[in-house]
């Protein structure tokens, strides 16, 4: 074997120094900020003074810090082995060692400061129960390039071997781009609940961090206070509900934008590569036979712009990784769709046959959400607390919202299954159709209540590598009757799945 | 390709999981569900004995205590019954079913090929009536792995045998 540049241990790019450093202080900045602002707004000069001597002794300590790093980290190729290793730390020596034929991804990444200095970080995943990964702060492009063929030239399965031309590809010729405008209709259209969440975390983390600090005289509670009493009630509450909703979608567009601003596709000997992100450019590659689930979502504005989302997820080794093992697709049409869907399965999965699920499923979940709490509601407003009844309007509102969604729900909920394929169609607002290969069904499991096996309905989970699909109070012997087919399917052939 | 056929299928002849006549527990695990439940409910007993005895308020409740854990007991007793009659699994040519549930009848199958790797797992009481817990993982994750206890000993060593030797084949 021919001894390659990796054999022997080597340090990281001397301009990734730069960068080593950058990410301590942003570490720092990110953990401190709220602090360091209140302490030069609030401090006095000879405090100021001293607060800049102080910073700059940190920034000197950060920097030995990031050059002892540095010179710490090394890695290479144990050629003998077959090992990739990767050594660091400064007082507290860690040894990662990574068998190359696991070594299932090898991704290169770059943040704003990876630009300037034009180097690359380098992620290395890899499979199996011992779970793995590996990260390279900053090498040169040839660096990284090489590395990548080098570690990926050991993988059993077809590979993408020649990263440069790889990179010429996605430039050349995806077959996919998403533009702004895609973009920006997604924005306005989805993850209003996560959009919020990030909200309210953001507000929180102010606020405690404020009273951290003691600086509880720059929240003004009054002024809220006086501005509702100044106004009536309705308008306030309205005014708040438009201000959040215009924050909401800012962010939602303002997200969608960093993280998919530039989204191509191309298509390489079989397999997908994504490339996309605004501040740091992520690449990623698909191979269709890692394929489990394919969720393509679509909610009512969606359809009425003409786009939809589509989520690809792959083998999860490890729930931690839940996140990196699904690849998001904001924002294609249908054409789109059509094509990566043929790319994935060579073909367009069609919706066979129809299950719905029993009405039961509908008047269980209106006892659950609907019946029950109103019932507590009114017995406590009746016999403990008569003030409650003062909220009614909340009440009536509740009950009209989770009544039509309960009925879109019911209404959309549906299992599609043809000869190679099931799609389990649910959701009430945002309408999922999961799409899984019946190759890739690692377990199935039914339920049934006992005072259900009368009326013939029970429940079905479909496990797979990259999670489970439910189909609830469906017709039971239907239901077997398709288990035993599939079952049939999954063992005739004594391939391993994959 | 002088082989290959492709007939249609005719469903209604398959093998149907749902009719396999499963193979229940041996009665000896039983006495092990007997025995956890009995060390569980020894240590709940004394830690609420000593509470009665320390906190002389709720000494005239002592009664009360003692009739809810009586029926708790009583409870756990039933459940655990119905639990482990409803239990059973069957080995296949080509599959492994497990059913369980109490109010709800579950039955998962995991055919062998899907398998990633059999454990047999010994617990402190069952090794002293001689019985074995038979695990399978599969890719899957958590929710789709199964384990079958109160297995015989010779015959779990026998499953993982078989089962090792699908999986090899499969290879």
């Amino acid at each position: 074997m021919i001894k390659s540049e990796f054999s022997t241990p080597q340090r990281q790019s001397k301009t990734g120094l730069l960068v080593l450093f950058a990410n301590t202080v942003f570490e720092f900045l990110k953990a401190m900020w709220i602090l360091l602002v209140v302490f030069f707004l609030r401090g006095k000069t000879m405090d100021v003074f001293w607060g800049i001597g102080g910073i700059l002794l940190v920034l000197l300590g950060f920097g030995v810090y990031s050059y002892l790093k540095y010179r710490t980290f090394t890695f290479y190729i144990d050629e003998e082995q077959n090992e990739f290793i990767v050594q660091h730390g400064i007082l507290n020596k860690t040894k990662t060692v990574i068998q190359l034929h696991k070594i299932q991804q090898v991704n290169l990444k770059q943040n704003i400061i990876h630009r300037i200095v034009n180097v690359y970080q380098v992620n290395i995943d890899s499979a199996g129960s011992e779970e793995k990964e590996a990260v390279i702060n900053a090498v040169s492009k040839e660096v990284a390039m090489a590395l990548k063929a080098k570690l990926l030239d050991n993988e059993r399965v077809e590979v993408v071997d020649n990263s440069v031309e790889v990179e010429k590809e996605i430039e050349d010729k995806p077959f996919l781009k998403i533009d702004l405008i895609s973009l920006l209709k997604v924005g306005i259209t989805s993850n209003y609940a996560k959009s919020i969440g990030l909200l309210l975390t953001f507000f929180f983390t102010i606020y405690e961090n404020l009273n951290h600090a003691g600086a509880d005289e720059f929240i003004d509670g009054s002024k809220v206070e006086d501005f509702i009493q100044s106004n009536t009630e309705v308008y306030s509450i309205l005014l708040a509900t438009a201000l959040l909703f215009t924050i909401i979608f800012i962010i939602n567009i303002v997200r969608t934008l960093a993280k998919y601003y530039g989204f191509k596709i191309a298509k390489h000997k079989g397999s997908l590569i994504m490339s996309y992100g605004l501040i740091a450019t992520q690449s990623t590659i698909l191979k269709p036979e890692k394929v489990q689930i394919v969720k393509i979502t679509r909610n009512f504005f969606q359809k009425k712009l003409k786009i939809l989302e589509i989520k690809i997820k792959q083998t999860i080794n490890d729930d931690s990784k839940q996140d990196k093992s699904t690849i998001e697709i904001p924002g294609c049409n249908e054409i789109e769709r059509d094509e990566i869907l043929q790319l994935i399965f060579n073909e367009i999965p069609e919706k066979g046959e129809k299950l719905k699920p029993n009405i039961r499923k509908l008047l269980f979940s209106i006892f659950i959400l609907i019946v029950l709490p109103l019932t507590a509601y009114l017995s406590i407003g009746n016999w403990f607390a008569n003030s409650i009844f003062e909220y009614k309007s909340i009440a009536i509102v509740y009950t009209i919202f989770v009544l039509i969604g309960l009925l879109f729900g019911f209404k959309n909920n549906s299992l599609f299954i043809n000869n190679r394929h099931i799609i389990m169609q649910s959701g009430a607002w945002d309408v999922d159709n999961e799409i899984i290969k019946i190759e890739k069904i690692q377990a199935i499991t039914t339920s049934q209540l006992f005072w259900h096996k009368s009326l013939n309905i029970g429940s079905l989970t479909i496990h797979t590598a990259g999670g489970n699909i439910s189909f609830q109070l469906g017709k039971f012997d239907k239901i077997n009757q398709y288990i035993n087919l599939w079952l049939y399917q999954i063992e005739k052939n004594e391939s391993n799945w994959n | 390709m002088e082989n290959f056929t492709n007939e249609p299928i005719d469903i209604s002849a398959l093998p149907r999981y749902e009719a396999v006549n499963l193979n229940a527990l041996q009665p000896k695990y039983w006495n092990v569900i007997l025995f956890n439940i009995a060390a569980i409910f020894l240590i709940i007993g004394i830690a609420l004995a000593v509470i009665i005895y320390f906190v002389e308020e709720i000494h005239s409740m002592a009664w009360l205590f003692g009739l809810v854990y009586v029926l708790f007991l009583g409870f756990t007793f039933l459940l655990s019954k119905i639990s482990f009659q409803k239990r059973g699994f069957a080995f296949r040519e080509h599959d492994v079913i497990y059913r369980s549930g109490i109010i709800a009848t579950n039955t998962m199958i995991i055919p062998y090929n899907r398998v990633q790797h059999v454990a047999l797992h010994e617990g402190f009481i069952s090794r002293y009536f001689d019985l074995a817990k038979v695990e399978i993982f599969t890719a899957g994750g958590d929710s789709s792995d199964v384990s079958i206890p109160g297995i015989k000993k010779e015959q779990a060593e026998d499953i993982k045998q078989l089962l090792m030797g699908k999986i090899q084949k499969q290879l």
